[in-house]
């Protein structure tokens, strides 16, 4: 009989074998939320959701910062199963983190009716009225940014996300995410020494 | 302020995406021209300091909010999975001892099992997979079964069961030397869990062509590593 398949995995190394090293408490943690274990689970969310939190609150706003953080969460719980360890689970959580984020963007700017670009002006938002653009610090000033410029900021040049993928998630053209960029560092500007 | 026709440039040049020849006009000309030399100036410390903002967790802790959802508890023991950790946790042990060798079940049954998981895995889509292996998953467990799946994973999960007590004899004859083994060792363990994701995942969202592919993918990749690991041991059986 015919021993060798076409394609069959090497025993050298297998493909979806996690790297070795300074990751594997967490790699064993992934495998063992991956199997229902829930205090592993609860590992990985405590180390991660400060980062997963922040993504949100500078991405979609505080207000709904901790709703769309638990969505991740569950979401992450259930699709634990495509996480193939390729890249490190940080970087998947996050990835799928911007995905959750970029969908309810799309429900809430629905909802609210609240969405253009191309403004370098700061952005009033009618439940978050702006008492003085300059006297806002430099954090909240990326909150009031137009949706269009924060988000590219906030994933350029705080999640150091490139042009291309950045265009590539919000379906934009790289030429686009470039421009947003730079309008809001023009405005983040005047907010520097605040 | 003054704006001119390389203010708008200024990001670009700082982020490194201008070509040769305009990297070198700008420079040229922010070097005669203050307000974009200063603009420049303030648009690296933008950079800078959004680089220097640290994450923060959420002042609530959501981790309850979150283990209710999931179905865990947030006070520790995990509901309704236990059992299938501690079916994890024992299959691990079984391939730690640095014996293992195959039998002639081991090709004979990968001729048929082999052959109609790849046959499965050509069809698209692929049916959804009945429940999960231990009904963990509360409320969304799938309802849809067909016949050609189930018939699939019977003969998967024989072949696996059989396979595996083949290896677990041919473990105690020290056929392979123990490198082979631990590598054979590693990939059957990162491929269970694979399975066991697969499934998971499948039990949430039972429809997903994605997933069913990928458990299919999973298991054939098993039974050919498995196969492989036959290759290294011949039966004596
Ligand atoms: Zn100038």
């Amino acid at each position: 009989m015919e021993l060798t398949t076409p394609g069959v995995a090497t025993l050298s190394r297998d493909p979806d074998e996690p790297a070795r090293g300074a990751g594997d408490a967490e790699t064993a943690d992934v495998a063992l939320a991956a199997s229902g274990d829930g205090r592993a689970f609860e590992r990985l969310y405590r180390a991660h959701v400060a980062r997963v939190h922040s993504l949100a609150r500078r991405m979609i706003g505080f207000d709904v910062a901790d709703d769309v953080t638990q969505d991740v969460f569950v979401r992450a719980w259930t699709k634990l199963g495509t996480f193939r360890g390729e890249a490190a689970f940080g970087t998947w959580l996050h990835r799928l983190a911007i995905n959750v984020i970029l969908a309810r963007r799309t429900s809430l700017g629905t909802e609210r009716g609240r969405y253009h670009d191309g403004a370098d002006v700061l952005d009033a938002v009618p439940s978050r009225p702006v008492v003085n653009d300059l006297s806002l610090d430099f954090q909240e000033a990326i909150g009031r940014l137009p949706d269009g410029a924060r988000e590219v900021f906030v994933l350029h040049d705080l999640e150091g996300y490139k042009h291309e993928e950045i265009a590539s998630m919000l379906g934009i053209v790289p030429g686009t995410s470039k421009s947003q960029l730079h309008h809001a560092r023009m405005t983040l500007r005047k907010h520097l020494d605040r | 302020m003054t704006r001119d026709q390389w203010t708008d440039r200024l990001s670009e040049y700082l982020d490194g995406d201008l070509g040769i020849a305009e990297r070198a006009a700008l420079e040229a000309h922010v070097a005669s021209c203050p307000a974009c030399e200063a603009i420049l100036a303030e648009l690296r410390r933008v950079v800078a300091r959004a680089q220097a903002i640290d994450d923060q967790p959420p002042t609530t802790d959501l981790w309850p909010a979150i283990a209710q959802q999931i179905g865990v508890s947030s006070g520790g023991e995990p509901h309704g999975v236990v059992s299938l950790a501690a079916r994890r946790a024992r299959r691990r042990l079984s391939f730690t001892v640095p014996q293992l060798a195959a039998a002639a079940a081991v090709l004979l049954l990968l001729g048929s099992g082999g052959a109609y998981l790849t046959l499965q895995r050509g069809t698209s889509p692929v049916p959804p997979l009945p429940a999960p292996i231990a009904g963990a998953r509360t409320g969304r467990g799938p309802t849809t079964t067909l016949v050609g799946w189930e018939k699939t994973r019977a003969k998967y999960d024989v072949a696996v069961a059989e396979l595996e007590s083949a290896l677990e004899q041919g473990r105690k004859s020290g056929r392979l030397d123990s490198a082979t083994v631990r590598v054979l060792d590693q990939s059957l363990v990162t491929i269970d869990s694979a399975i066991v994701q697969a499934r998971r995942a499948l039990a949430a969202d039972p429809g997903s062509v994605y997933l069913n592919q990928h458990l299919a993918d999973t298991m054939r990749r098993k039974l050919e590593l498995l196969r492989r690991a036959s290759a290294f041991a011949p039966a004596r059986t």
